[in-house]
């Protein structure tokens, strides 16, 4: 079927199965790497992406389910010259090891702070819990989520 | 004065570990060597390329998995050359002899190697270099180059205010002669070694930029799936491919070695189109184990067979007959998975008389063999581009995936990409072997006077050697594949290096006890294994360091005290543990709830010790810190050494609260992250990490903060109910 997107403010439009999962969509038809497969089943959190501005498990979304509707994806959530400030406090605390599933990490914190500009600790434990990090890097992304939490504005 | 042939063979025989200017073997005769005309750039070594324009790339021999690679050995040759390391760019090595690890004789990455084997040689590479440089400055100012200096990327003249880049000097630089000996940076005078300067690929790993395997796309690409037999060594016995054939995007459906490839236009297409593949198993020589009858076999292995003496002290006979209490306690550990956040993949292109790799391997080399066995190609017609690999953790030594994708592409002539599923990555690993540890301690008064260790369990370079032998002998003709494998897995310890993966960490047995015998009973109950970060360590530390801790309480004493008392001649060990304690409060009063556990472990040349805080809340086991002390010999970068160590105990908990792989008639129940956990951020505790400063010989961190965490879990949790738990995972 006929799909048209906003995929990081661009009007895009694929011919495709309508049970095809987004993230094949964005991955293979779009060419937008950054976000991952991980699971397939929603339970890693490495495919996250935005969906008109929460977050969704990219990998369990049928992309018939987000026809007509507004995606935000790694590559889109910083400035054309600029960071993301999580993705500056992600280089300046040397988060990411393996880096695998920092994409969906940081779409995952980026969501957090746009409701939340001030968490606490255990608010972004509880909010970062869904994403699994196999190289342990979640105390980094803890520091790195409050270095910028409660700074004005968005990147 | 041009270098010459000679020079260049006394630089490759004069410096250990791997230093070779083979490279530059190739320049013509009356030529600059190393010195392109067309491009203007000069091939300094192995490892460096500079050019004109003053830019300077690093040639990374050892993958990037998460370990700090990228960074830590860009830093050691940026050092040296005298080059700020974020200003060097990294490519990955391709396969050459040049680029061989020189602690296991292969391309690979693994066994906490990196930066233990490269500390000298990159430092010599980028030191050489620099000279080199140097003293082409030197010569265009007639100046002494001893009185000229280096400074980011440019010499300056001893006037302090002339300056050449790099770049102006790469073709005069490349007609020196390569120094014999050159001077390496004093510790004091470190400019980037020792600091905590960042992670060269943090920003291409936070924009989503990085590339990984699966990131990898080619031209007229098409996607291939393969469905595997349930049960390890079942094969195929037919497959009905008719429906699926029929479904969109279908290209092709054919047996392979390992089951039946499924290829479609797109990946999607192809996982549902494996839905409706029908293949019946031939099942005579499947594997039927189940967990139980592993651990039977073993137990039974065990009475059996007392096993290899792997080391012996004293007299352990006497020591059990003069005791007066012997204590003994058997542990039982499972399967476990790697899990690796990138699941298996690789893309291959066949070209008729060459193929082309594209993967996450940390063992390229081994790759070219994997491709070599399932195709009429040799492996010097195999090119391997490594990427980022997305998690390695030992499991990607291993090169099924690539023989997979190399089978599909040569028959499908398009280039294809292979992607595991989660479930497939899951139910297709090769597993931290299960084992059994039966411990025997004599005592004697509070004196242990006699430890007895019994090792039963498999080896892995059995699973191991049938890949690496032959890629030892690139050279070697494939009908002489097979051959190799068993020779080197007979030769073990002559053509192989012998097998410590069973009793690493056992053998190495610290504590003061007189007698003492370390024993293992090999038998193998056939289910696939290999490497897993920290590889037999994982499982010994658990067994030393719990019974370890039974002992102490067995004679009444302090477990940080009794294992002081039995380290004194060991001074890092007894530094790690001491400094433990301290970070962690051993001995200080608790909340209510809690309480604490200690172990110290050596492994891979690295000490350290943890002491865990844990409680039980709600019937759930709650971690709430980590003090870790460890001792690496000199230190890279300080923030990388941290966060691996954490990283480490990330892991090591992860397999104590959850890992669990579970046979039934050799077919493995779990699947995905539901029934195979992994530690969340919600449930990670604090760690605090404190690096003993050493002028030591430096050793790695990828591995070593596993194996203590999980006795020091456990022994913890006896501290807490009373109730000793030998069996993992660890229950509330």
């Amino acid at each position: 079927m006929a799909i048209s997107l906003t995929v990081n403010g661009q009007k895009r439009s694929v011919d495709i199965e309508s049970d095809t999962p987004l993230l094949w969509v964005i991955r293979d038809e779009l060419g937008l790497k950054g976000t991952k497969f991980g699971c397939g089943a929603a339970l890693c959190g490495a495919c996250t992406v935005h969906l008109n501005g929460t977050p969704i498990r990219s990998c369990s979304t049928p992309v018939s389910a987000v026809d007509g509707q507004e995606i935000t994806t790694i590559e889109g959530i910083s400035g054309s010259t600029t960071l993301h400030k999580l993705q500056q406090a992600w280089v300046d605390h040397g988060v990411p090891q393996c880096g695998y599933c920092q994409s969906g990490q940081l779409m995952t914190a980026a969501h957090l702070l746009s409701y939340n500009a001030a968490p606490t600790e255990d608010e972004i434990k509880t909010a970062m819990s869904g994403n699994i990090c196999r190289c342990g890097t979640y105390s980094n992304i803890v520091a790195a989520i409050q270095s910028v939490a409660g700074s004005e504005g968005e990147a | 004065m041009s270098m010459n042939r000679r020079d260049f063979l006394k630089v490759a025989a004069g410096t250990s570990g791997g230093l070779m200017l083979s490279l530059n073997l190739t320049a013509c005769a009356g030529t600059p060597t190393g010195y392109s005309e067309e491009t203007g750039s000069w091939t300094a070594d192995a490892w460096l390329e500079l050019t004109p324009d003053n830019q300077v790339f690093f040639t990374l021999a050892r993958v990037e998995m998460g370990q700090g690679t990228y960074t830590g050995l860009t830093t050691l040759i940026g050092e040296e050359l005298g080059v700020a390391p974020e200003r060097i760019q990294v490519r990955f090595a391709p396969v050459g002899k040049e680029y061989i690890n020189p602690a296991i004789k292969l391309q690979m990455t693994g066994g906490s190697t990196s930066v233990a084997t490269s500390w000298q040689p990159l430092r010599v590479a980028g030191a050489s270099a620099r000279e080199m440089l140097v003293g082409a400055a030197a010569r265009i100012w007639a100046v002494s180059a001893a009185d000229c200096k280096v400074d980011d990327g440019q010499v300056r003249h001893p006037n302090g205010s002339d300056a050449l880049k790099f770049g102006q000097l790469v073709e005069l630089a490349a007609k020196e002669s390569v120094p014999d000996d050159p001077a390496l940076t004093p510790r004091d005078q470190w400019k980037y070694i020792g600091k905590s300067r960042g992670r060269l690929d943090a920003l291409a790993k936070s924009t989503g930029t990085a590339e990984y395997g699966i990131d990898v796309e080619l031209p007229g690409m098409v996607y291939a799936v393969v469905t595997r037999p349930p049960r390890y060594g079942a094969t195929v016995a037919s497959f009905d491919a008719s429906e699926a054939l029929g479904m969109p995007g279908v290209l092709d459906v054919f047996e392979i070695d390992r089951g039946v490839a499924l290829v479609a236009d797109k990946y999607w297409r192809a996982r549902k189109a494996q839905r409706a593949l029908k293949v019946e198993w031939n099942t005579e020589d499947a594997l039927s184990a189940s967990n139980a009858s592993v651990m039977a076999f073993y137990r039974k292995s065990a009475d059996e067979d007392p096993g290899v003496n792997e080391r012996e002290e004293g007299d352990i006979g006497e020591a059990f007959e003069s005791a007066s209490r012997v204590v003994e306690a058997s542990y039982e550990q499972p399967y476990l998975a790697h899990a690796t956040m990138e699941p298996m993949n690789a893309t291959a292109l066949y070209h008729g008389d060459r193929m082309e790799i594209w993967a996450p391997t940390q063992a390229p080399d081994l790759g070219r063999i994997a491709v070599a066995r399932v195709t009429d190609l040799s492996p010097d017609e195999v090119d391997i581009h490594t990427t980022f690999l997305g998690g390695g953790f030992g499991r990607r030594l291993t090169q099924d995936f690539i023989g997979e994708a190399a089978e599909v592409a040569y028959k499908v002539n398009k280039p294809v990409k292979l992607i595991w599923s989660r479930e497939e990555d899951t139910r297709h690993d090769l597993y931290r072997p299960a084992m059994l540890h039966r411990m025997k301690a004599s005592i004697s008064g509070d004196q242990v006077t006699g430890w007895h260790h019994q090792i039963v369990g498999p080896q892995i370079l059995d699973w191991y050697v049938r890949n690496a032998a032959p890629a030892q002998y690139p050279w070697a003709p494939k009908f002489l594949y097979d051959t190799l494998g068993k020779a080197g897995l007979m030769g073990e310890g002559l053509m192989t290096p012998k097998d410590t993966s069973a009793i690493e960490g056992a053998v190495e047995y610290p504590y003061q006890v007189a007698n003492l015998e370390v024993r293992h009973t090999h038998c193998d109950p056939g289910v696939p294994i290999t490497w897993w970060r920290s590889v037999g360590y994982s499982h010994n530390a658990f067994a030393v360091e719990t019974f370890m801790d039974e002992l102490a309480h067995e004679t009444g004493q302090d477990p940080f005290e009794f294992r002081r008392n039995l380290l004194q001649h060991e001074p890092r060990h007894l530094a790690v543990l001491e400094r433990a304690a301290e970070l962690g409060g051993w001995g200080t009063p608790l909340a209510e709830g809690r309480a604490r556990g200690i172990a110290v472990h050596r492994s891979f040349g690295t000490y350290v010790a943890q002491v865990v805080e844990a409680s039980i809340e709600n019937g759930a086991i709650r971690i709430h810190r980590v003090a870790c002390a460890v001792d690496c010999g000199p230190v890279v970068n300080p923030d990388i050494v941290r966060d691996q160590i954490e990283s480490g105990v990330i892991f090591g908990l992860t397999a104590a609260l959850y890992g669990n792989i579970t046979l039934e008639n050799g077919e493995v129940k779990e699947s995905n992250f539901h029934d195979y956990q992994m530690l969340r951020n919600h449930q990670r505790p604090d760690v605090e990490v404190a690096i003993i400063d050493s002028n030591e010989a430096p050793t790695g961190v990828g591995e070593p903060g596993v194996p203590p965490v999980i006795p020091a879990l456990g022994n913890a949790l006896f501290a807490l109910t009373g109730k000793r738990q030998r069996t993992l995972p660890l229950t509330a």
